[in-house]
């Protein structure tokens, strides 16, 4: 993995920053107060025991939760509550623990899908496949060829989604993500389920994205190991607070992750 | 060497001639296709000149010079093959490598062969060569074809082939004939190629080959099969395989004819069915998996679709090989065929993507009788070829209208083939190898004084002229009568049936043949089962009368099939036991990849073996054998000894 | 196996029943294709109603109880604005009408009842049902109203060298399929090959995804109900010219229930094929079988058509409960 690397990409400023978010459903207090930030071309880890508050913190970043309070402030623009299409209009794609593909549709559609709000051309034009919406298709297309081809999966253009085994399935999750060329990409528990040689294979996708393509990611993992080798900083989550925020090396070193995550965990 | 005797075309006898041939006479013509980011994109045979012409002017700008070995790893690749004809330009000397092998096996060959220069695919093999070259400083440029992921590597020595094309292109600026003299002092006898054979034994050797060997190969087999400049044909085999250099390189320019490479190694079958190609060439696996591929998804499909598929193929079986032939057929069951053929063939060699296959073949391994007559018997023109690299993959071609499931057929043009006394297939050939690199003893022990190449394969002539290879010369023995004894081929034979787990021939030096045989447990055990037939374990079940007249039908059915063969008539099974123990890795009886060792059992088992040539009709025997947990204990049993029916010989029963 | 057993068994009957008939002598070939022909045309009626049914299924997972009465508002508004205007002009203007209650309805009705129960919104379109036939009778009136097409309606007999007497068929049921099929074809092409058909694809199979790639739902609502407004629409024009604008066109929704039982809730050709089979059947059935069945069992007769298609949709039903094209989802763990 990476080997042979010199390390070109930059780490940049805070692209995304969480003040204080308090999220509550009913009694329930799924996070409390909290603050952490995202710099460009990191890979920033949440992770957390079940039920720690991982998924919740996604959600609020990618506008699915509205938290009750704090604010988050995406490329300079600070938001209380946004839903999940004008997120995706700022430049947040995300993938889901339990793929949550389109599966009455090939392969392909399901990452042209992720070029739709970078289409332009009117319905009639698209209907009647006049030369410039043509074009437009064609360039969405080649834009997807390339996602297809950085992740190894042109076999499987023509496959309903649905014939494809778990860990192709994630793939294309990530491929519908990629094809929206984000700034800032939330991978919810990508290793989930996956085997070995299955989560080898999707480190890599990863760390390739970050490495040639810049991206901006933020993941949340259940897997210790798989955190540690490729984040570049990593919050802790317990019980809906954060315990710990650091890099990897730090995050291991903190008492109170420890005691909280590693000691019941394992 | 036979090089005198080339088929010779003019004075365009080395490949980079070949190139600037058809660029110039059909320049306009596509004459290679790779499909990248889902579409397909050609280049003439004008734009490949121009390109190889780049290609070897940048390696001659950073130091390849005359009789330089050129490394290429990776896929198959447009720009890979280019610098295999780019480097014969320069009058160096291209050595493909298996994409798959690791870094050691790399490290061996790079040694071996003094390279100094690699041309790579993509950066898991940069990073190989980079591990190499810590221990082969010799290796002074990487060069690859796919940047991706090769941005951060500043090392100088690893470059991409762009950079080095833009080299050439200021070489060729500054001296536009440079490449043009290079290529006139190539000379149709120098080395056109290396590729390294693992052989059985030792360290891999590399085959030198020259260019007149190679392109008389490829006349031949474009002059046999009558293969021209339309055919389309898909790259996918390695590289560094003597079947691809000559079916992808060699054959395509003499011939002309387009190559394509696929996408990526998974996208095969799909980019197979958009190229259609005309011509095919795949090892038995291939075909195997392909099958194996089409069932699993017949068995998906719906009941009605099922009864079809099996219906129709019943009528292929029956006579779509006869048909194919040519052979005489009912006129009920061809209007059957052709019925199958619109509703199953058809639609079935599309989805193989074999609908415009006009010749395919098929070689490297021995390929299954049932296999092979499956896709003759939907109409797919599957021959066997039979060669090695050493030879250029061209000594034996099945010709049209005379296939059979057994034989390689007849000695292709220009190849002489004869038999050694001891069984083995000697052949002399315009397309045979030069020599193995600096390796002089082992070419002296495969080349004779007269020009014949020892093959290591035991085989003969049938009636009809064609050679049937059966088995590996060093394993084939004689009989006392003077007969060939090939083992291996009987026992295989034997296995054919499912209850047969091993078997065990003897037969060298004596008079007759007997054997050894191991049942399979799960198969007669489940049999035994069936027939309320009682048994405690293996050595129980193995000595039952009802198990032994099992085997003697085997047996017997291999005997009927050998007598028809007069060359193996004297090799039928007389006597046989059923050993009380199966043939065990633990008990060094096997080789970790169950290959009986034959010396170590004929030593073990002498008693037993003595017990068959004398007449006995039974032997007690004890063994000492190692169980799972590391234990030993001894296993003893009384072995029945029986006889099998044998059968006079087809020429015996004529005379009579 | 047994499921295809059972569906056999059913394709056999039901084959066995539509050429009945024919082999029995019961009818001419001439007659029997009259009867086969019309039983097709008022399927495609019964098919363009389906499908309306099915596009919002699709994209909304709401069942629309107000299908039938979007067709009689649509037919209703045609009917009346063409009294002062040329009809061409009425049908654009009815095309406003209809995408301006898209846009209503998501407003008023959908964006509230987001992420609610399904029955929660199949009680709201119940709700909708009712408004719009009431408000389109207090705002267009309650006669009987007709709409002219301007094709002549006495029927044309072809075919006359084949069948003894020829075939009567009518001009407008004609034009009718024409008009479905083409709009059938435009709606395939709009789901095909348009990034919002591949966005309402989308929105069907999976809302959150949709969402998280930037597919606005609001958006989606009120094209899908636009769409089926539009449908409704041509269904309102097509039946009203045959049948005169009346109340009774919004019954006609009841029908179109049976066929999206037979052709599955979120499939088009479903809705296409099923709507034809309904049209058939129901013909055949009034036809051939109704006289039989008086005859057999001494009834007063007549009706038959009333029930048919609901006893055809229970059998499909017992044998395919996904319908004839609903989706099975392949899904591997």
């Amino acid at each position: 993995m990476g080997a042979g690397l010199n390390g070109g990409r930059t780490i940049g400023d805070v692209v995304l920053d969480l003040q204080g978010i308090s999220l509550a459903f009913g009694g329930v207090q799924a996070l409390q107060e909290v603050t952490f930030d995202v710099r460009e071309h990191e890979i920033r880890a949440i992770i957390g025991p079940n039920g720690a508050g991982k998924s919740s913190m996604l959600n609020v970043i990618n506008g699915i939760y509205h938290p009750q309070q704090g604010t988050v402030t995406f490329n300079g623009v600070t938001r209380h509550s946004v839903n999940t299409h004008k997120a995706a209009v700022q430049g947040i794609a995300r993938t889901f623990q339990n793929i949550a593909l389109f599966k009455g549709m090939s392969v392909l559609d399901n990452i042209m899908t992720g070029r739709n709000l970078r289409m332009k051309s009117s319905l009639l034009a698209q209907a009647l496949r006049v030369g410039s919406a043509e074009r437009e298709e064609m360039e969405h297309r080649e834009a997807v060829e390339r996602v297809i081809d950085f992740l190894e999966i042109q076999a499987y253009r023509r496959t309903p989604v649905g014939r494809l085994p778990y860990g192709l399935q994630k793939r294309v999750d990530l491929a519908r993500a990629l094809a929206m060329e984000p700034n800032l990409l939330l991978l919810d528990e990508p290793m989930a389920g996956m085997n070995v040689e299955e989560k080898q294979d999707m480190c890599r996708f990863i760390l390739d994205v970050n490495d040639q393509l810049g991206t901006t990611i933020v993941l949340i993992e259940h897997d210790m190991g798989v955190v540690m080798d490729i984040s570049d900083r990593v919050v802790v989550l317990d019980y809906g607070k954060k315990i710990g925020d650091g890099t990897p090396a730090e995050v291991r070193g903190n008492q109170a992750v420890i005691d909280a995550y590693l000691g019941i965990s394992h | 060497m036979a090089q005198s005797d080339t088929i010779s075309g003019g004075n365009v006898d080395t490949f980079p001639l070949l190139l600037l041939e058809h660029a110039r006479k059909q320049g306009n013509r596509i004459a290679i296709r790779e499909k990248d980011l889902g579409i397909w994109q050609s280049w003439t045979w004008a734009q490949v000149g121009n390109e190889v012409c780049a290609l070897a002017g940048g390696l001659a700008e950073l130091g390849f010079r005359r009789g330089d070995s050129l490394a290429i790893i990776g896929d198959n690749r447009p720009r890979l093959y280019w610098a295999i004809t780019a480097a014969q330009c320069l009058g160096g000397v291209p050595v493909p490598m298996y994409q798959d092998a690791a870094a050691s096996e790399l490290q061996y060959v790079l040694q071996d062969a003094g390279i100094r220069f690699a041309i790579v695919e993509d950066q898991e093999q940069v990073d190989k060569l980079i591990e190499c070259r810590e221990r082969s400083p010799g290796l002074e440029y990487i060069l690859y074809d796919d940047a991706r992921g090769l941005r951060h590597y500043s090392q100088p020595f690893v470059r991409s082939l762009d950079a080095v094309q833009d080299l050439g292109c200021g070489r060729i600026g500054k001296q536009p004939q440079f490449i043009a003299t290079e290529i006139a002092q190539g000379k149709p006898e120098d080395v056109a190629i290396m590729l390294y054979t693992s052989g059985t034994t030792g360290k891999p050797k590399g085959v030198c080959i020259t260019h007149c060997a190679l392109i008389n190969a490829a006349r031949g087999g474009c002059a046999f099969d009558r293969l021209g400049a339309d055919e389309e044909i898909l790259s996918y085999l390695p590289m560094a395989w003597v079947g691809d250099n000559l079916f992808s390189y060699a054959q395509a320019l003499v011939a002309g004819f387009t190559v394509n490479c696929p996408e990526s190694g998974d996208t095969v079958m799909t980019d197979m069915r958009e190229i259609g190609p005309t011509y095919y060439f795949a090892p038995p696996r291939v075909f195997e998996n392909l099958l194996t591929q089409v069932m699993i998804r017949i068995e998906d499909a719906a009941a009605i679709k099922r009864g079809v598929f099996h219906y129709f193929m019943d009528v292929a079986r029956r006579c779509g090989a006869e048909i194919l032939d040519g052979k005489s057929v009912g006129a009920g069951e061809r209007l059957l065929y052709a019925l199958g053929n619109v509703l199953v063939y058809g639609p079935l060699r599309n989805v193989l993507g074999m609908s415009r296959v006009r010749v395919a073949y098929t070689a490297g391994a021995a390929i299954g009788p049932d296999l092979f007559r499956f896709y003759r018997s939907i109409g797919i023109n599957l021959k066997q070829l039979y060669g090695s690299t050493e030879t250029c993959a061209y000594v034996c071609l099945q010709q049209d209208g005379h296939i059979k499931l057994d034989t390689v057929g007849i000695p292709a043009p220009g190849v002489e083939v004869k038999i050694a006394d001891s069984g083995e297939v000697l052949v002399k050939s315009s397309a045979m190898f030069k020599e193995y690199y600096k390796r002089p003893d082992a070419t002296a022990e495969t080349m004779d004084a007269d020009g014949y190449f020892h093959t290591g394969d035991a085989g003969f002539f049938d009636q009809d002229g064609q050679l049937k290879i059966i088995d590996r010369a060093k394993d084939v023995g004689k009989m006392a009568s003077g007969a060939l004894f090939a083992p291996n081929y009987i026992e295989n034979k034997l296995k054919f049936s499912p209850n047969i787990r091993e078997a065990v021939a003897f037969g060298h030096g004596r008079k007759m043949v007997c054997a050894f045989f191991n049942i399979d447990i799960g198969a007669v055990g489940n049999w035994a089962e069936r027939r309320n037939i009682p048994y405690s374990g293996y050595t129980d079940l193995a000595q039952k009368e009802e198990v032994y007249a099992l085997v003697r039908e085997c047996v017997e059915k291999a005997n009927a099939e050998l007598a028809l063969d007069p060359a193996l008539c004297d090799s039928q099974v007389h006597r046989f036991l059923i050993l009380h123990k199966e043939l065990d890795p633990d008990d060094d009886e096997l080789t970790r990849t169950r290959k009986v060792r034959r010396g170590f059992v004929e030593e073990k088992y002498a008693v037993l073996i003595d017990a068959l040539y004398s007449g006995k009709t039974s032997q007690f025997i004890e063994t000492q054998v190692k169980f799972e947990d590391g234990r030993s204990g001894k296993i003893s049993a009384d072995l029945r000894i029986e006889e099998a029916k044998t059968y006079p010989s087809a020429a015996a029963k004529k005379a009579a | 196996m047994r499921k295809n057993f059972n569906m056999i068994v059913l394709g056999v009957a039901l084959m066995a029943g539509l050429i009945a008939p024919l082999v029995t002598g019961a009818s001419s070939a001439g007659f029997y294709t009259e009867v086969l022909l019309g039983g097709l045309m008022a399927g495609v009626l019964y098919s363009l109603v389906a499908l309306g049914f099915v596009l919002i299924f699709k994209a909304s997972g709401v069942f629309n109880f107000a299908q039938g009465a979007m067709v009689l508002f649509a037919a209703l508004s045609v009917a009346r604005m063409a009294e002062m205007m040329p009809l061409w002009a009425a049908i654009l203007l009815a095309v406003g009408i209809m995408v301006a209650l898209a846009f209503v309805v998501e407003r008023v009705v959908l964006r509230p009842l987001v992420n609610q129960d399904p029955v929660v919104l199949l009680m709201a379109t119940l709700g909708v049902t009712y408004f719009l036939d009431g408000f389109g009778q207090t705002i267009w009136g309650s006669d009987i109203y007709e709409i002219n097409l301007g094709i002549a309606k006495e029927p044309v007999m072809i075919l006359g060298n084949l069948f003894e007497g020829g075939i009567l068929i009518n001009k407008d049921d004609v034009a009718a399929t024409v008009a479905a099929a083409l709009l059938v074809i435009l709606l395939a092409l709009f789901f095909q090959k348009t990034k919002t058909g591949r966005a309402l694809r989308a929105v069907a199979d999976d809302h959150l995804a949709a969402q998280s790639i930037g597919i606005p739902l609001n958006r989606i609502w009120v094209i899908v109900w636009s769409l089926a407004g539009v449908v409704a629409l041509v269904a309102g024009v097509v039946w009203g010219a045959k049948l005169g604008v009346q109340f009774s066109i919004s019954q006609v929704a009841l029908k179109a229930l049976p066929v999206v039982i037979l052709g599955g809730f979120t499939s088009i050709p479903g809705a296409i094929v099923g709507g034809l089979i309904i049209g058939v059947g129901e013909k055949m059935a009034e036809v051939f079988l109704a006289p039989v069945m008086v005859k057999a069992f001494d009834l007063a007769g007549g009706g038959i058509e009333n029930w048919f298609a609901y006893v055809l949709a229970l059998l499909f039903l017992l044998v395919l409960p996904q319908g004839l094209f609903g989706e099975k989802h392949i899904d591997r763990v």
